[in-house]
C-alpha cells in the first residue's frame, strides 16, 4: 500500500488541501486510504446462487438492460457474477425474491412464445417483447434494480468491472475534488478572477 | 467499541446520575453536555459504535446491509393511511443506528427555524381538524443553543446576507464551502426572478476546525459516513468530547425494551437487552429519551405498566401522535455543459423566499425552502433518479445516463407537515422484531394543505429551471406519503399536561425524573431540516435539566 499512500499524498498536496497547519499529507491520506476497497474479481468463479438456466435468463435480461452496443454492457461488467456473489454473500435474505423474479420472467417468455424453452431461448425481439409486458411488475423492478447494482456498483463487490459502467456515466470515485467541480462553477471563476 | 475507548465504565447497579436512551443527534449533546457539568452519565445506544475508518463509498453494501440505518429485516415495520385501514407489513421509516445517529449519514443541511414557527398558530390561527399549537419556548429562548449548535459542532455557512434570516447572536463559525454548478445556475436564475438565494448552512467544515481535518469534498454526504469526519455530527465532536470527561460511559449494542419504575411512580432506570441478548437493568437517578420520533413514542408505549396502563407518561393520551414527516418536492433540470453534481458537498445555495405563505393569498396553509442539489450516487441515480419520462432500459436508457449523469441537477423543496392527531406511531402486536417486541405500526396521511404547498414549490421550481434554460425539466409526482426520513412531534412540548407530553424544561407531565428530548419534542414541523432545532434543543435541555438538579429538583 506505500504506493497507494504516495499517490494519495501526493493528489492531496497538488489539489492544495493541505493550507491549513497540522495536516500532513500522510493524515490526509490515511483518512481516506481504509474506505477504499481493492476490485474483487469474479471472472471464471462458478455459481453458487444460479442454476444454469437461471444464469442463461438473467444474463439475457441483463443484456437488454445494459446491451453492449457501442459502448459495453452488462456483459462486460460481469452482472452476473456480480448478483451470483451479492446473492450468496451479501443479501442472502433475498435468494428467494430473485428466483421468484426469474420464474416470472420464464412465464412471460411462455406467453409470449409458446414454443419457448426459456427467456433466454428468445429471440432478441421477442425478449424485448416479454420485458415490456412485465415492466410495470415488482419482479421486473427486482431484477433491473440488481442489473444496475451490478453495472455501476462498486467493484469491490466484484461488478462493474474495470468501471465499465462508472466510465459510461462519466463518473469518478477519486475521494478528492477541488474546485472548480464543473462547467458553471469555473465559469463564475474565471469570471470573478477577470474582475479582480 | 470504537477508538475512543478506553472509557469510564459503571456497574448496572451503579445508581448513576442520568441515564440517556439514544445515543444520536441529542443523546449525545445531553451526554457530552451534563458530564460536562459534572453529572455521572450512561448512554445507551441500540446500534454500534463505529469508526470513521470502518466507513466506505459502496452505496449497495451500506443500503442492502443497513451499516448505519435500522434494519427493516431485523425490525420489521408496518402501514397504514388511516386508523380505519388494515395495516401491512411494509418499511415506514429511516432512522440512524448507531453512536451519533441519523446524523452520521445526513445531508449535513443545517437551518434554524424561523421566528413563525414556535408561534405560527397563534398568529395565523388554529387550524380546525388538526393539532396546529404553539411551542411554549420562543425562537428567541432558542437562539443562544442554535448559535452554540453551530459552534460547538462545526457548521459552515454566510450569516447576513438572507433577508429572510433570523435574527443570530454570532455569525458561522466556518466561511461557506466552495459553490457548485448547481448552485450558480440556481443562485443566477432565482436571482432574476427576484428571490435572495444564498450560501447554504452545512454541517460540514469547509476548514480545519478544533483538530478535525476539513471536507475533501468527495461526494459521499447522504447516505453516508465521513471517512474524514468532516462532518459535524457527534459521531466526531460531542462522543469523544463525553467520554474525555471521565463521567460517560457509551454502551453500544444496548437495545431498551422497558423504563422501570418504582412504587412511587419514579423511573429507577431502564431493562435493556445487551449484543448477546441478555437483559440488564441499568440504574440511574433519572432517565432521558432520545432515541427518535419513532423508537422514544414506542418505548413509552411499551413500558406500559399498572401505574401507566396507556403507556409510560401517556396521562394525555398523546405519546406517538401528530407525527410529522415534512414534505420534499424533487424537479429536476438538463443542462447543457456538465455539472458534475457527484462531487463536493450535495447543497450548496439554498432559498427561503417562500418560508412563509401567505395562506388567504395563496389558498393553504405552509411554506418551504428550497435548495439545488444533487443526492444521487450512481445506482440511486440510475435506478430511481433519472428523469422518469427517459427510457429505464436498453440502449436508450444507456445513452440517457451517459448524458445526464453529469449534466442534472435538482431544487428539492422543503415544505410543512401539519399534526393531525391521527397520523402516528403505535404498537403492532400482531408483528414482532428479532427481540420478540411489538413492531412499530405507521399511520400517516399527508394533510390537503401539505400536498398543495407541495405543488406550489413544484411549480416555482419549474419556473427556476425555466429562467435558469434547462434543455429538459421533469418533477417527480406530488403524492401521499407512505414513509418517513424525518420523525417529528410524537411527545409534543407544551405547558398543558392535557394537551402535551413534555414540558418546556423537557420533563414528561407525569414522572418528574423523565425527561424526553428528540424530534417528537416538536411541536410544529418547520420547513424541513429539524436537526439543528432537534440539537439547539438538546443543548437547552441540558442546561434545564442541569439547573433543576443543582437545586434538588428531580
Amino acid at each position: 500500500m506505500t504506493n497507494r499512500r504516495t499517490f494519495l499524498s501526493q493528489a492531496a498536496a497538488s489539489l492544495g488541501l493541505l493550507y491549513v497547519t497540522g495536516i500532513t499529507p500522510e493524515l490526509f491520506a490515511q483518512a481516506h486510504e481504509h474506505a477504499k476497497a481493492a476490485p474483487r474479481n469474479l471472472d471464471g468463479q462458478p455459481f453458487r446462487f444460479f442454476t444454469p438456466q437461471q444464469a442463461a435468463d438473467y444474463e439475457a435480461f441483463a443484456g437488454q438492460v445494459f446491451p453492449t452496443d457501442d459502448t459495453p454492457g452488462a456483459k462486460e461488467a460481469n452482472v452476473v457474477r456480480f448478483v451470483d456473489f451479492a446473492l450468496s454473500e451479501i443479501e442472502p435474505q433475498n435468494k428467494e425474491n430473485f428466483a421468484n423474479a426469474l420464474k416470472a420472467l420464464g412465464e412471460q417468455a411462455k406467453r409470449t412464445n409458446p414454443e419457448a424453452k426459456s427467456f433466454a431461448a428468445l429471440a432478441s425481439a421477442q425478449q424485448i417483447e416479454a420485458m415490456k409486458a412485465l415492466e410495470k411488475t415488482d419482479e421486473f423492478g427486482t431484477l433491473r434494480f440488481y442489473t444496475i447494482v451490478g453495472f455501476l456498483g462498486d467493484p469491490a463487490d466484484g461488478g462493474n468491472k474495470d468501471q465499465i459502467g462508472w466510465k459510461l456515466i462519466g463518473f469518478k470515485d477519486d475521494f478528492y475534488y477541488a474546485p472548480p467541480f464543473g462547467y458553471y462553477d469555473e465559469q463564475l471563476m474565471k469570471e470573478q478572477k477577470e474582475k479582480a | 467499541m470504537s477508538a475512543a475507548s478506553p472509557q469510564r465504565k459503571y456497574k448496572l447497579a451503579d445508581q448513576v446520575d442520568f441515564l440517556i436512551i439514544g445515543c444520536g443527534a441529542s443523546g449525545s449533546v445531553l451526554a457530552r453536555e451534563l458530564s460536562r457539568n459534572g453529572f455521572s452519565v450512561v448512554a445507551l445506544e441500540q446500534g454500534p459504535w463505529l469508526d470513521r475508518k470502518q466507513f466506505s463509498h459502496d452505496e449497495y453494501r451500506v443500503a442492502a446491509q443497513s451499516l448505519l440505518t435500522n434494519n427493516p429485516q431485523k425490525q420489521p415495520t408496518t402501514f397504514r393511511k388511516t386508523p380505519n385501514d388494515k395495516a401491512k407489513k411494509q418499511s415506514a421509516f429511516v432512522y440512524g443506528r448507531m453512536v451519533g445517529g441519523g446524523t452520521v449519514h445526513f445531508t449535513a443541511n443545517f437551518w434554524r427555524f424561523h421566528e413563525i414557527d414556535f408561534i405560527e398558530a397563534g398568529k395565523k390561527g388554529t387550524i380546525a381538524g388538526t393539532g396546529f399549537a404553539d411551542w411554549p419556548i420562543t425562537y428567541t429562548d432558542l437562539e443562544p443553543y442554535y448559535t452554540k449548535a453551530e459552534w460547538d459542532l462545526g457548521v459552515s455557512g454566510q450569516a447576513g446576507v438572507s433577508p429572510f434570516d433570523p435574527p443570530r447572536s454570532k455569525p458561522y463559525p466556518l466561511p461557506p464551502m466552495p459553490v457548485k454548478s448547481s448552485g450558480v445556475i440556481f443562485e443566477q436564475a432565482a436571482r432574476k426572478l427576484g428571490y435572495h438565494p444564498f450560501p447554504a448552512p452545512m454541517a460540514v467544515i469547509s476548514q480545519s476546525y478544533q483538530g478535525r481535518l476539513p471536507c475533501a469534498h468527495c461526494g459521499f454526504c447522504a447516505g453516508f459516513g465521513c471517512e474524514m469526519g468532516a462532518k459535524s455530527s457527534p459521531l466526531p465532536t460531542m462522543v469523544p468530547q463525553a467520554v474525555a470527561t471521565g463521567r460517560c460511559e457509551i454502551r453500544p449494542h444496548s437495545y431498551v425494551r422497558k423504563i422501570e419504575l418504582d412504587s412511587k411512580g419514579r423511573a429507577v432506570g431502564a431493562v435493556y437487552f445487551d449484543e448477546n441478548g441478555k437483559q440488564s437493568l441499568q440504574h440511574a437517578k433519572a432517565v432521558i429519551v432520545s432515541c427518535n420520533g419513532a423508537e422514544t413514542p414506542r418505548l413509552l408505549l411499551m413500558s406500559k405498566s399498572n401505574q401507566f396502563p396507556s403507556g409510560l407518561a401517556n396521562s394525555s393520551g398523546l405519546v406517538g401522535k401528530y407525527l410529522m414527516f415534512n414534505t420534499f418536492t424533487i424537479t429536476g433540470g438538463l443542462f447543457e455543459h456538465q455539472l458534475n453534481e457527484y462531487k463536493s458537498i450535495e447543497v450548496t445555495r439554498i432559498l427561503q423566499d417562500f418560508y412563509e405563505l401567505d395562506a388567504q393569498k395563496v389558498g393553504f396553509y405552509g411554506g418551504g425552502g428550497m435548495d439545488a442539489r444533487f443526492v444521487w450516487t450512481p445506482i440511486q441515480f440510475a435506478a430511481f433518479g433519472i428523469s422518469p419520462h427517459l427510457p429505464q432500459w436498453g440502449s436508450e436508457y444507456k445513452k440517457a445516463l451517459q448524458k445526464y449523469f453529469t449534466r442534472t441537477m435538482y431544487l428539492t423543496g422543503h415544505g410543512t407537515s401539519l399534526p393531525l392527531e391521527t397520523n402516528s406511531i403505535t404498537l403492532d402486536e400482531t408483528v414482532k422484531d428479532e427481540w420478540g417486541l411489538p413492531a412499530i405500526c405507521v399511520t400517516y396521511k399527508d394533510h390537503p394543505d401539505d400536498l398543495a404547498n407541495q405543488r406550489f414549490l413544484v411549480a416555482r421550481s419549474m419556473e427556476i429551471l425555466e429562467t435558469a434554460k434547462a434543455l429538459d425539466r421533469w418533477s417527480f409526482p406530488v403524492e401521499e406519503q407512505n414513509y418517513g426520513f424525518h420523525l417529528l412531534g410524537t411527545c409534543r412540548m407544551g405547558n398543558d399536561p392535557k394537551s402535551s407530553v413534555i414540558n418546556a424544561e423537557h420533563r414528561s407531565h407525569d414522572v418528574p425524573n423523565l425527561f424526553l428530548c428528540d424530534g417528537s419534542s416538536l411541536v410544529t414541523s418547520g420547513r424541513g431540516q429539524p436537526t439543528e432545532t432537534i440539537q439547539a434543543l438538546a443543548f437547552r435541555a441540558s442546561d434545564r435539566i442541569t439547573a433543576l438538579a443543582k437545586k434538588g429538583e428531580i
